[in-house]
């Protein structure tokens, strides 16, 4: 949904302060002197939902890549496999039994193996994607708030366009137009890499947003006056004293796109622009299961579970972070 | 303030225009339906495509297409016609804003009771198993796609396919006037799926804007003076804290506006989202460049609403 | 004709293929049970003697696509259009090899070798409101002309009325070759002695009558509004409209609704059918198993497109008197760019064949009341599927194992040049197909199949009407398989079934209908001397013999004959079309 997106937008004003060096010297830790980092590992460890989380995560990402080995010791055949055998004479599917524990679809497919096999689909979008935002983002937001002037408004204006779009439309749209041969002269294939475009063009705003925020006020600061009076560069700035700063709110940012992008995937598979068949994608299961699911439910059941996990996971992960790196603000949970 | 006013809704028109355009020639570049092929029949041969083509003006340079798409807008409401459908695309819109609207009202009207109640009971018992219930759910519908929501909702509770029928299921809706009741009962289903994330995203926001603000100076006098901490959080905590939720209504229902296109999906209501979505699949392009323009009128309307009411409040905005 | 949502044409059914279907008689003898012999009606029904009165609900998945009867191509749209207007000759729904006399009073009289036809209209036919006067025969010539008029664009204008003296250069104006002695005569001057082709096109609505004073003005615009704004009426029913005759907006909202009402002005003295109903309101739009649920539990409403499978097996388990297959519905296969690309070789077409799995695309239809495997390309019911091999087809090897032949196809990948048995070269196919209900299914056994082989592939599921007006009727696309496409007879010549699919000549840049670009001279030389044939058995033998080359010729990847399935209310006591691959006839059915 968008407006995940609205939180950051919101959140974006203030909410996240930085790791400040100087009110961490002198913070929680006492007589301690720690690094923000050894701060916001030992925030991060001690919230223990998050911790479940970052599991979670890290255990999704090793199933999604080993996911023809989780296949095989589940002993259920590949997720392209066709059983004539798991379809009764109508070509009804049949639900979940000893050998396909959550079920086959139409054509006879495991459930189970299309379940793990579509992690893959939604990691590749979820995580790729965001980052191509991220990256597009923060080099645009550095352009804007450090340079000023007519790039800044140029950029900010052209931020203002491309937030006009509606988001869902737009991916549809481009999803469409980019079938059968792709886009861009063939630059864009039609499937995943169609996708991790979109997911890149529509999220961009929101990072660059941020950092520009957060470089215009750098700016000012004490250090970085100080860095320019020893006569530094401006390259030296930007990567001394300005990017380490970025890292944290970049992070949790990016962090909160990645379930909204993984939500948006899924979206446009099931819509039908997604990724193409017969490769699984957990989004395109949920639009596969629509015309069955009154008599199939474990179609409709399990995907979206696998769904909703993830991105909860991801929710819960991006929270976690969030509180870690926010030593004044609210805790967004207990 | 009038000075501001002109140039946020300058500066909308201009934003307009630059959607319009872009869409344009987004659609125009990207490989996309043929209007002048579709127009010309199955069998038509080349020399009728061209025919065809140049009677529709596709063989005139881009911009000359453009410039005659936004005089057609501006000077006769125009937007163009579809082929596929055989209307005009203002029609077409006309016809399947109301659903659209209805969608959108019930759901934020649902979602703001829901979600400033839950947010604030939260907040106030703050750490009770309750608010761990209410922020606990509130994370689960976030997670959860909506459009699976929408199905879970129809197999549980559709009365024609559902396990406990009890609610009219996907394609019941009829406009309002035509049948009020049923309007009504085909409604609440989408409504409450619609709503949910939502609900769950305000409730969050506002317990946490709220509980920054029930931290502040102003609160503690107030308690101090002796007033009853319902006055105290209701009166003074939320009126502080509603800002943010305001901001971000505005926005949402501007998006809204668009067309909630997967719950229209989902639930086969006519709406302007749906429309699109039909459009999009069939390559009927006219249609598609009006629902884009139309959310986008939506978004950008929204925006300046939102940004001149801040400026009302926050005169150091103006000077932006 | 292109498949679409509903089939198009059958006929009665072979007992052979019934029984083929190895399916227990229905015997309770219910009016919407399987159909039982050959050359009785379908449903085991009158037609006659029914209850009138009453509005019956019709649920369509796909909206229409042409009302304009110059337009119209497509089992969907000739639902209404065979309600509303009449052609000069027409099928009843029993029947689908012989033709009754409609506006016509009688039979063709075919003189000069078969290069003139002669045809005498019904007096006493009136048009709806607002034209409300007799039918002449220049209305029924000026129908005609029409079809040539860019603004309306006929399909199959050059098809089947071609050999018209004067049709090639004609363009909407009056064509020489159609004279109207008086004004209930018409006779038809062709160029080649194709008569008894032309009199079965002569079934299809381009032959409807039109009133020049009313829709010459309409035929102006580009695109014509005659169809699509106003609609004059000749059969028993007419879209409901305003008194200036638009209907738009009234009785027809695009992508919403449709409701036919009586005409006032129908005389039932001069047509067979009887039109019971009072009024059919239409529903566009919906998820297709939500509609078939709502229709299998209603009194009086009808699905007008085929259900979805799940809802075909629901009916046939609980609600067996409600619905009805209909064999013979027309073909399923996959089509093979013959033209350029790996498919120029005709081993891997074959290995292809040999390798396609055609029981699961049975079952992906819904099992083997809704399909059966298709061996070669007449379908049952065309003249000539006998003898072009009946239900086993030609017997040669890549044909012999609908559950397809792993052996049989690494045989020709062989042959082809592939000693692995599986294809290495760098070509990544790009297969178009659609994301229709069973179609999405059918094509993804095909494209497992092609991976099978070896082949990488590009699978893009597009909406059905997408991926054929962008992809698969156009030869410029290079769209290597097409698995989704099919073909159902226009009407009872087998010429209609096999010439535009597979002849060479019958190849255009755009809304081309020989989606794989077959183009042997051998065959397209057959097939020019077997249009010439006369005599409907000696027809049936030249075309059969065609089907045999084209099967070994390996053109296409066959997958199905379709038996689609229609199901209704518990009230309606439906007739379906077998002619229209049996979809409901409006003018027949009728509500208890």
């Amino acid at each position: 949904m968008t407006t995940g997106a609205a939180d950051i937008l919101v959140a974006g004003e203030g909410r996240v302060d930085l790791l400040d060096p100087a009110a961490a010297a002198t913070g929680s830790a006492g007589a301690l002197a720690r690094t923000p980092l050894q701060l916001f590992w030992r925030r991060l460890r001690s919230d223990r939902l998050a911790l479940i989380a970052l599991g979670f995560v890290v255990l999704l990402v090793l199933v999604a890549v080993a996911a023809p080995l989780v296949v095989q010791i589940a002993g259920v055949p590949g997720p392209n496999v066709l059983d004539p055998n798991a379809t009764n004479a109508f070509g009804a599917p049949l639900g979940p039994s000893a050998g396909h524990p959550f079920g086959v679809d139409q054509l006879g497919r495991d459930v189970f193996a299309r379940v793990v096999y579509g992690a893959r689909a939604s990691l590749e979008v979820g995580l790729l994607g965001t980052a191509l935002a991220t990256l597009i983002g923060t080099v645009v937001g550095l352009l804007a708030g450090f340079h000023g002037g007519w790039v800044d408004t140029l950029l900010s204006r052209t931020i203002d366009v491309v937030l006009c779009f509606p988001v869902l439309l737009l991916g549809l749209g481009l999803g469409a137009a980019c079938d059968v041969h792709g886009c861009a002269a063939g630059a864009i294939q039609p499937g995943v890499p169609t996708i991790i475009a979109i997911v890149a063009l529509v999220n961009w705003t929101y990072i660059a947003r941020i950092v520009r925020g957060q470089v215009l006020a750098l700016r000012e600061r004490d250090f970085v006056l100080a860095a320019r009076s020893l006569g530094a560069s401006n390259t030296r700035i930007l990567t001394r004293e300005i990017l380490p700063n970025l890292l944290a709110p970049v992070i949790v940012y990016s962090s909160l796109l990645i379930p909204q992008n993984i939500l948006l995937e899924a979206a446009l598979s099931f819509l039908g622009v997604g990724v193409r068949p017969p490769t699984a994608s957990w989004g395109q299961m949920l639009a596969d299961a629509t015309p069955i699911f009154t008599t199939a439910w474990w179609y409709m059941v399990f995907p979206g579970l696998a769904l909703l996990f993830t991105v909860l996971a991801f929710n819960l992960l991006g929270d976690g972070l969030q509180d870690a790196l926010n030593p004044r603000g609210q805790v967004t949970h207990t | 303030m009038i000075a501001y006013v002109v140039r946020r809704l300058l500066w909308g028109v201009a934003l307009l225009f630059l959607v319009s355009a872009l869409t344009f020639v987004l659609f125009d570049v990207l490989p996309s339906g043929e209007p002048a092929r579709l127009r010309a029949g199955r069998t038509a041969s080349p020399q009728a495509i061209a025919h065809v083509r140049q009677e529709l003006g596709l063989d005139k340079p881009i911009y000359t297409q453009f410039y005659d798409y936004i005089k057609g807008i501006v000077l006769h409401f125009d937007l163009g016609y579809s082929f596929y459908s055989h209307a005009s695309v203002s029609s077409l819109i006309a016809d399947r804003l109301p659903a659209t609207i209805s969608l959108a009202a019930g759901a934020v009207v649902i979602w703001l009771l829901t979600g400033v109640a839950i947010g604030i009971v939260s907040a106030v018992r703050r750490r009770s198993w309750l608010d761990h219930a209410a922020m606990g759910g509130a994370l689960v519908f976030i997670s959860a796609p909506e459009f699976w929501l929408g199905l879970v909702a129809l197999f549980l509770f559709a009365a024609d396919i559902g396990k406990f029928p009890i609610l009219p299921g996907a394609g019941s809706y009829t406009g309002l006037l035509a049948d009020p009741g049923k309007w009504f009962g085909s409604l609440v289903l989408p409504w409450l799926v619609l709503a949910a994330g939502f609900a769950a995203i305000y409730a969050r926001l506002l317990r946490g804007s709220l509980l920054e603000v029930l931290g502040e100076d102003h609160i503690r006098t107030a308690r101090a003076k002796g007033l009853s901490e319902r006055r105290v959080v209701l009166r003074h905590g939320v009126r502080g804290a509603i800002m943010p939720l305001i901001t971000v209504l505005g926005l949402d229902i501007g998006t809204l506006l668009g067309g909630a296109l997967l719950i229209e999906v989902v639930f086969d209501i006519p709406g302007v989202g749906r429309l699109n979505y039909d459009a999009i699949t069939q390559s009927d392009f006219p249609i598609v460049q009006g629902t884009v323009l139309l959310a986008a009128l939506f978004i950008v309307l929204a925006n300046i609403v939102v940004d001149i009411s801040y400026a009302y409040l926050d005169p150091r905005v103006r000077l932006r | 004709m292109l498949h679409k949502g509903a089939r198009r044409r059958t006929a009665a059914l072979s007992i052979t293929a019934l029984l083929a279907l190895g399916l227990a008689a229905c015997g309770s003898g219910g009016e919407s049970s399987v159909h039982q012999k050959a050359g009785e009606s379908p449903l085991g029904q009158k037609l006659y003697g029914k209850h009138r009165g009453g509005t019956l609900i019709v649920y369509d998945h796909e909206d229409f696509e042409h009302l304009d009867p110059g337009e119209a191509y497509g089992a969907e749209d000739y639902t209404v259009l065979y309600a509303v207007t009449r052609p000069l000759y027409s099928y009843p729904p029993n029947s689908a090899t012989t033709l009754k006399p409609d506006v016509a009073a009688a039979p063709p009289i075919i003189s000069n070798g078969g290069r003139t036809l002669t045809v005498h209209i019904r007096p006493h036919i009136y048009f709806s409101p607002p034209v409300n006067r007799e039918v002449n025969s220049g209305d029924v010539a000026y129908a005609i002309d029409r079809g040539a008029n860019p603004n309306v664009a006929n399909p199959y204008f050059g098809s089947y009325f071609g050999d018209l003296v004067g049709a090639e250069a004609a363009k909407g104006g009056p064509i020489p070759g159609i004279e109207t002695p008086n004004k209930y005569t018409i006779v038809f001057h062709l160029t080649k002695p194709s008569a008894t082709l032309f009199y079965g096109a002569l079934s299809l609505p381009l032959s409807s009558p039109v009133p020049p004073e009313f829709v010459k003005p309409l035929d102006a615009h580009s695109p014509t509004t005659y169809g699509t704004e106003y609609l004059v009426a000749t059969g028993p029913y007419m879209l409901k409209s305003n008194s200036q005759g638009k209907f738009l907006g009234i009785g027809y909202q695009p992508g919403k609704s449709l409701t036919l009402v009586r005409n006032p002005n129908w005389n039932p003295h001069t047509d067979y059918r009887p039109a019971y109903l009072n009024q059919i309101d239409v529903n566009v739009g919906g998820e297709s198993s939500v509609i078939g649920q709502q229709v299998l539990k209603s009194t009086d409403a009808v699905q007008n497109d085929s259900p979805a499978p799940s809802i075909v097996q629901q009916a046939y388990q609980h609600y067996p008197r409600q619905i009805t297959f209909t064999p013979g519905s027309g073909t399923y296969y996959a089509s093979l760019d013959n033209a350029r690309g790996p498919f120029t070789n005709i081993d891997l077409r074959k290995a292809v064949w040999a390798e396609l799995d055609r029981d699961a695309i049975v079952k992906a239809r819904g099992g083997s009341l809704a399909a059966q495997p298709m061996t070669h390309f007449l379908y049952p019911g065309v003249a000539g599927f006998q003898a072009a091999g009946g239900a086993a087809g030609l017997r040669v090897d890549y044909n012999e194992h609908p559950e397809g032949d792993p052996t049989v196809a690494a045989k020709y990948m062989k042959l082809a040049g592939y000693p692995s048995g599986k294809y290495t070269g760098s070509k990544t196919l790009q297969v178009v197909g659609s994301n229709g209900e069973p179609e999405q299914a059918m094509a993804q056994v095909v494209n497992q199949a092609l991976q099978n082989l070896g082949f990488k592939t590009h699978l893009s599921l597009l909406e059905q009407s997408a991926m054929y007006d962008k992809y698969c009727t156009v030869p410029a696309q290079e769209i290597d398989v097409c698995p989704n496409v099919g073909w159902a007879r226009d009407f009872a010549d087998p010429q209609t079934v096999l010439y535009l699919p597979f002849d060479g000549h019958a190849i255009t840049p755009s809304g081309n209908s020989n989606y794989g670009q077959v183009n042997d001279p051998a065959i397209n030389a057959a097939m020019e001397k077997a249009t010439l044939t006369v005599g409907e058995p000696a027809r049936a033998d030249a075309w059969a013999k065609i089907d045999d080359m084209l099967v070994q010729d390996a053109v296409a990847a066959p997958e199905v004959y379709a038996s689609d399935a229609q199901i209704e209310g518990s009230d309606v006591e439906g007739v379906d079309q077998l002619w229209n691959s049996g979809a409901w006839d409006y003018d027949f059915t009728s509500l208890k």
